[in-house]
């Protein structure tokens, strides 16, 4: 009997553990793509972005220049960037970074060092695209909403 | 000294001016990197067999954007490789990039000037050591002693890269020559070769294709290209000419904590003249490696690698070879296995230190190819060891 009560209490704590960690899950934070006032889009595909981040889209519509904005790769937000977003690893977009500027092919997106450095520059600069965990965005930039293929 | 004032130069360089832009137009890049290498029984590195210092890149490029459509791109670089290319400055690139089209599902670009090979794996960047996944490339695919030819070319080149539904594809075209060396022509040919060897053209051809998010990517690529060499006096090769074609299959698997890059290669060869005895040089040869590489830590990476490559799949243990030659070379240096084990680690942002060991049976694509050192190179089994510091802004 005591037994049976001991394993039920078991079954309840997993339970509720289960139910924290999904909590957790939920409540991690979300990556936005953000663009400078100026960038007249407000939806992207998943691939369109990959496309951008890449590199290999250095113009918007318009003809205007696209200017990349990225933070370091052992920042959280690179990493949940490049995963949940670009659906990629951190280094295999390093690699492509390195194969553009090393062999004359092309440009490597602007290194920011923190959040707020990114914030500044989106909203500053004309043609900007970068990324941040959610937060309130000041006036000169606005958030991309990312459409998932597949 | 050479090499003194030169890394003494990059750094002053890089001191006196930030890592990204002078202005907002112009980008530059650099690299530095020093290590120790030792190869005791073979003519590698040296004659010796003496641990080396010779295993120096220091490089600095830059990047000028005329406007949205046109760009100067240009690479300068010291590199010292012991016996394995001749040591010195160069210009590994310089060329004006026109893109001709830039859209959501299209990038298509023309470079005019001395573009780089990038047609395989590693050799858009072969010489810039943070990018390379080892000290000493896989030789079957990247053979040192043909390093310079195969790095790029003075000519025309296209590229194209395009998004679709089913993925992205990436397909590049290039025609062009470029200047041997008499060091080179040594490294290739012999001491023995006086005359002039030169390389008439090049060409190549290859796509490349990644499906949408399966971290897979799937290449092809062709090369043809013709030599003509012109003897000098007291020359042991006659006038003569010789052609080339590659064929190249790629494959890249990228994981969350490993990869794995293949690369299979057939090479025919012809030959005209050259040779004083008249003999039939002609073959086909094949080479494969596969690489794998495990990211046991963020800044932590080990590699493995087997890499193998038969200078005639028709004599892949090389008796015809070693009977052609009258018994003056031995067998062993018609084929090649060599294993590769090495360590990496980011010891800090832009540093990395790595390690590596080689353990080799045969000695097929030891310079110099057509008449090798057979006194140095007297056995069949023989090593590789090699230790390197990297920077890189």
């Amino acid at each position: 009997m005591h037994n049976i009560h001991r394993i039920g209490y078991r079954f309840a704590f997993a339970l509720v553990m289960l139910f924290c960690a999904n909590l957790t899950y939920a409540e991690q934070p979300q990556v936005q793509v953000i663009v400078n006032n100026n960038v007249n889009v407000t939806t992207l595909s998943e691939s369109s972005v990959r496309w951008i981040f890449s590199m290999r889209q250095t113009t918007w519509q318009d003809g205007s220049a696209i200017k990349v904005y990225v933070l370091s790769k052992q920042t959280p937000a690179h990493q949940h960037f490049c995963k949940n977003v670009l659906s990629m690893f951190p280094y295999q977009l390093e690699r492509m970074w390195n194969k553009l500027a090393y062999s004359g092919l092309g440009e490597k997106p602007i290194l920011v060092s923190d959040s707020q450095e990114m914030l500044n520059m989106i909203s500053q600069e004309p043609g900007a695209i970068g990324y941040v965990f959610s937060t309130s965005l000041p006036p000169g930039a606005h958030a991309v909403r990312i459409v998932k293929e597949g | 000294m050479n090499r003194a004032v030169i890394i003494f130069s990059f750094f002053i360089f890089y001191f006196a001016h930030s890592p990204r832009s002078l202005a907002s137009d112009i980008v530059w890049h650099g690299f530095g990197a020093q290590g120790i290498i030792q190869s005791s029984d073979s003519n590698f590195i040296n004659d010796t067999g003496d641990a080396s210092l010779r295993l120096t890149e220091v490089g600095l490029n830059t990047s000028y954007r005329i406007n949205q459509k046109l760009r100067v791109s240009a690479q300068g670089m010291y590199i010292n490789g012991g016996n394995r290319f001749d040591e010195g400055l160069r210009l590994d690139y310089l060329f004006l990039d026109y893109q001709l089209l830039n859209t959501q599902s299209w990038n298509v670009n023309a470079h005019l000037g001395r573009y780089k090979n990038y047609h395989w794996l590693y050799s858009a960047t072969r010489d810039v050591p943070h990018t390379m996944p080892s000290i000493v490339l896989p030789q079957s695919s990247y053979f040192d002693a043909f390093r310079d030819v195969s790095l790029g070319s003075d000519g025309i080149s296209l590229t194209a890269q395009h998004l679709n539904g089913l993925g992205e594809w990436d397909v590049r075209w290039s025609y062009g020559s470029s200047h041997i060396k008499y060091e080179q022509t040594e490294n290739l040919m012999s001491q023995l070769a006086t005359g002039e060897l030169d390389h008439d053209f090049d060409t190549q051809f290859s796509v490349s294709f990644t499906p949408l998010g399966s971290g897979l990517s799937l290449g092809m690529s062709l090369l043809r290209t013709d030599f003509s060499y012109k003897p000098g006096d007291n020359d042991v090769f006659i006038k003569g000419k010789a052609k080339l074609g590659r064929v190249m299959l790629s494959l890249s698997y990228s994981a969350e904590y490993w990869d794995i890059n293949a690369e299979a290669m057939r090479e025919k060869t012809e030959f005209k003249g050259f040779f004083r005895d008249g003999r039939d040089a002609d073959s086909i040869s094949e080479g494969l490696y596969v690489q794998g590489r495990v990211f046991v830590h963020p800044d932590v990476t080990l590699l493995a690698r087997f890499d193998t490559f038969d200078a005639n799949r028709d004599d892949r243990n090389g008796t015809k070879f070693q009977q052609n030659s009258g018994d003056t070379i031995p067998a062993y240096f018609a084929y090649r296995d060599q294993l590769t084990l090495g360590a990496s680690w980011d010891f800090s942002a832009n540093w990395r230190v790595r390690a590596e060991y080689h353990k080799i049976a045969g000695r097929a694509r030891l310079a110099p190819v057509f008449i090798p050192d057979t006194v140095i190179n007297d056995s069949k089994y023989w090593d590789i060891w090699a230790l390197q510091i990297i920077y890189w802004f």
